[in-house]
């Protein structure tokens, strides 16, 4: 199909899918679809049961949170190449805990993410490859929100000079 | 007992211990301001003297961790003692200094006046170890590329008449440091204590001048070995030792030895250590404004890394810890000193171990983690 | 190692005495941060004052103290000297009140720059963050007055919101400069449409020839720890990676013994090193 081979072309560009064999390229394109998207729209809100993972092919998509009395507060953007929405692939997680917005005209791959936990199952070599870089994706994520964490850019006020 | 041989920079004579008041005079006539030990309250303290009899004649001191003692013993020597908590720093870095003077007037600040620092002093009876001290303060404070003129000022005037030990306390350990009992050089006139004479060796040409004309006699062959065998006793007597081979790499290398924390919780962070040390440099500088704001002084003053604020910056600050303080002051000491101007930062005088109020003993505590780090 | 800057003080002054110079003008930066532009009083000492990137000067208010502040303007410029100011403790917020026409004592340069000769013919990461810009903004003066002599040049710079991001009338002439500028904040609010994230971790997104990038980093230590810990991770040799540091200064001139960190003084032997010098002290906690 013209269209999946479209998505694969795409797939191609990023460097862990140029690790996939022919067979798990296909399997994870063939449950993908390409989404256009446009400055400021949304792709899920906070408290949405929607269950895809998100790569940006092109552009760049901004994850935020509501706060009361502060509005909405972006704590990270995903990039070109990167992937956002990665707790669907866990199996316990059933709402959104963020919402993400589009911050620039893009492109943006989606994956049906109940697809490809069946696909995950169903073959536990790609299952294991698929775990393995979302564990790597967590933990890139998790020292960020740490860094964040700290604040270090947030000074005390001190008395010398 | 006039003599008719000349005295040479390098010569060692023998002067009676009555001529050591005469040297003192001629070095008031020369315009010095002597100073050196005396006891005052029952403690040793370096300050002006006038006259032999100013000095400790008598007195030995008893020292151990954190223990210090003064004693008449009643014999007749004028050095026998060993130094207490002061040190020769004291005169070339002043603790309080003024640096410059300013006063606003029609809300623009100008110099209001020179601070002349310079003063010219004696040194009676510099030990071994407080003259390398000296010497390794000024690496310093005089350096190539920057140099306190306040420190050089004095330093190039200062008159030294050093003293050998002969009867070391027990918290001495200048032998193994290599910095005594023997002094060595960088004098003007250096004295062995006998029981009836003083040896004098003529260190520089300054020295030469001033004891010139003053009647002396030949160091008979007798002197100089009771000399040379009380030095040798001194070095073996000493109790305490530090070893220092590869010391500096050995501890830059176990900056995270556990027993800096043991270390950490018996240091006071009192700062003792700091201000009795005889080659501790370190200084802060103030303003001391007047409660109109219209005048204000730049003072210096001494400073200790162990002092809560000193590591303090916009943001915390990088020593909050006991441990972490107790660590940089040993770790510059006899870690990173060497790589900043060349030698120790130690000169083994034991007055860090004597005025500790918790006993705490580099010498000691280095021993330790050397063990530890074996095994 | 960089060699320490030989400073030759006037013969004439005392330990610590300042030259004056006015404030001409003051900029407001951010919200605790103005630059403020200093003139020496005397025409002949501003005609010869020069400095190189990655120096600092000791700002002094009578009554209060001085400073160590990073020289932040175009090294090429000799009418004035800038010096963009944290208001953070005793000394700063007295400087805080002081308006233009009011005079400063001024002593400096001193400290280590920024290697511009020999990062010529390199390509250059610049990754700093809040205000550690400034101290690199000179060396981007320099970068840009002589493009030709240094390869592909990028500038990562974060701060914590856009409302602390220095210097943001510059980026525009800093691009046309062919300078890559990126910039990040750790957190975005919903006008925000650039990068949220710290600035260690948007360095694996640059394609870079770790043989010949050389990495300048500048702003709170922890950021400058990350950042160092992805340019290793990238092989980028420890002799490529130049950090600038700062510590508690009270002289300027390795004497007073406050800014130490192990053998070196910060304010003489840096606060520009390189790192491969600082790496055996730089992760022991609180030395």
């Amino acid at each position: 199909m013209d269209y999946v081979k479209e998505i694969i072309a795409e797939y191609q560009k990023i460097p862990w899918f140029q690790e996939l064999n022919e067979k798990h390229l296909r399997k994870i394109s063939e449950i993908s679809t390409l989404r256009h998207v446009r400055a400021n729209e949304t792709l899920f809100r906070e408290g949405d049961k929607e269950d895809s993972i998100y790569i940006v092919l092109e552009g760049r998509v901004a994850l935020d949170i509501f706060i009361p009395h502060k509005g909405k507060v972006r704590f990270y953007t995903a990039e070109k190449q990167e992937l956002f929405g990665w707790s669907s692939v866990t199996p316990t997680v059933r709402q959104r805990t963020a919402g993400a917005t589009a911050v620039m005209d893009g492109l943006i791959a989606c994956i049906d993410a109940a697809k490809l936990r069946q696909a995950c199952d169903e073959d536990h070599d790609l299952g294991y490859l698929v775990m393995r870089r979302l564990a790597n994706i967590v933990a890139s994520r998790l020292l960020v929100t740490r860094l964040q964490l700290i604040d270090m850019f947030g000074y005390s006020e001190s008395k010398n000079g | 007992m006039v003599n008719e041989q000349r005295l040479e920079v390098g010569s060692t004579i023998a002067i009676e211990k009555s001529v050591l008041d005469d040297l003192l005079k001629r070095l008031k006539e020369n315009g010095y301001q002597i100073v050196g030990p005396r006891v005052k309250n029952e403690t040793l303290v370096y300050e002006k003297i006038d006259e032999l009899n100013d000095l400790p004649h008598g007195y030995i001191t008893e020292q151990e961790a954190g223990y210090f003692r003064l004693h008449e013993a009643g014999h007749s020597r004028y050095f026998d003692f060993i130094p207490g908590a002061q040190s020769w720093k004291q005169f070339l870095f002043p603790p309080r200094v003024d640096l410059f003077k300013l006063q606003k007037t029609n809300n623009h600040w100008e110099k209001a006046s020179e601070e002349n620092q310079t003063v010219k002093y004696a040194f009676i009876g510099v030990r071994a170890c407080e003259l390398n001290a000296i010497l390794i303060q000024d690496k310093a404070f005089m350096r190539e590329d920057f140099t306190d003129p306040i420190y050089r000022s004095r330093r190039e005037r200062v008159f030294i008449l050093s003293v050998d030990c002969l009867h070391p306390a027990e918290t001495c350990f200048c032998a193994s440091m290599n910095t005594g009992p023997r002094v060595k050089d960088s004098f003007d006139l250096n004295l062995t204590e006998l029981d009836d004479v003083f040896l004098v060796k003529v260190g520089s040409e300054i020295g030469r001048n001033i004891l010139n004309g003053l009647p002396f006699e030949l160091a008979s062959s007798f002197m100089v070995s009771s000399a040379e065998r009380g030095l040798e006793n001194a070095a073996q007597q000493m109790k305490r030792e530090l070893n220092t081979d590869g010391l500096p790499e050995f501890i830059m290398a176990n900056l995270d030895h556990p027993q800096w924390q043991e270390i950490g919780q018996r240091c006071l962070s009192c700062a003792n250590c700091t201000q009795v040390c005889p080659t501790c440099f370190c200084w802060d500088v103030t303003d001391q404004v007047t409660l109109n704001n219209n005048e204000t002084r730049r003072e210096r003053v001494w400073d200790s890394c162990f002092n809560p604020g000193f590591s303090y910056q916009a943001g915390g600050n990088t020593r909050p810890s006991i441990q972490s303080r107790y660590r940089q002051w040993l770790s510059h000491k006899l870690g990173s000193w060497p790589q900043q101007y060349g030698t120790l930062g130690c000169v083994g005088c034991g007055r860090c171990i004597t005025w500790c109020p918790a006993k705490i003993d580099l010498t000691k505590e280095i021993s330790i983690m050397r063990e530890e780090a074996r095994s | 190692m960089i060699a320490p800057t030989i400073h030759s003080a006037h013969e004439t002054h005392q330990l610590l005495e300042p030259d004056w110079a006015e404030i001409i003008d003051i900029t407001h930066e951010i919200n605790d941060v103005s630059t403020y532009w200093l003139k020496f009083n005397d025409a002949n000492l501003q005609a010869n004052y020069s400095f190189q990137p990655g120096q600092f000067n000791m700002i002094y208010v009578p009554g209060f103290g001085e400073a160590a502040i990073s020289i932040c303007s175009n090294p090429n410029d000799h009418s004035l000297i800038g010096h963009s100011i944290r208001f953070v403790g005793n000394v700063t917020n007295a400087i805080k009140n002081l308006k233009a026409g009011d005079v400063v004592g001024l002593r400096g340069p001193f400290g280590t720059a920024w290697p511009m000769k020999e990062l010529e013919g390199k390509d250059i990461f610049i990754a700093c963050g809040g205000i550690g810009l400034p101290p690199l903004r000179p060396a981007l003066y320099h970068i840009m007055q002589n493009r030709e002599k240094f390869g592909k040049v990028t500038l990562l710079y974060g701060a914590r919101t856009s409302n602390d991001l220095m210097y943001t009338d510059e980026y525009d002439a800093w691009r046309a400069a062919d300078i890559d500028v990126q910039i990040t904040v750790d957190r975005g609010d919903s006008n925000w449409t650039g990068r949220v994230g710290v600035v260690p971790m948007w360095f694996y997104q640059f394609r870079i020839d770790s043989r010949k990038t050389s990495v300048l980093t500048c702003g709170p230590e922890i950021m400058i720890r990350f950042v160092i810990f992805e340019a290793l991770a990238r092989r980028i040799p420890t002799e490529n990676i130049f950090v600038s540091l700062e510590r508690n200064m009270k002289c300027g001139q390795g004497s007073c013994g406050h800014c130490q960190l192990g053998p070196y003084f910060v304010c003489k032997d840096g606060p520009v090193f390189r790192f491969d010098a600082l790496q055996p002290f730089f992760n022991v906690e609180e030395f």
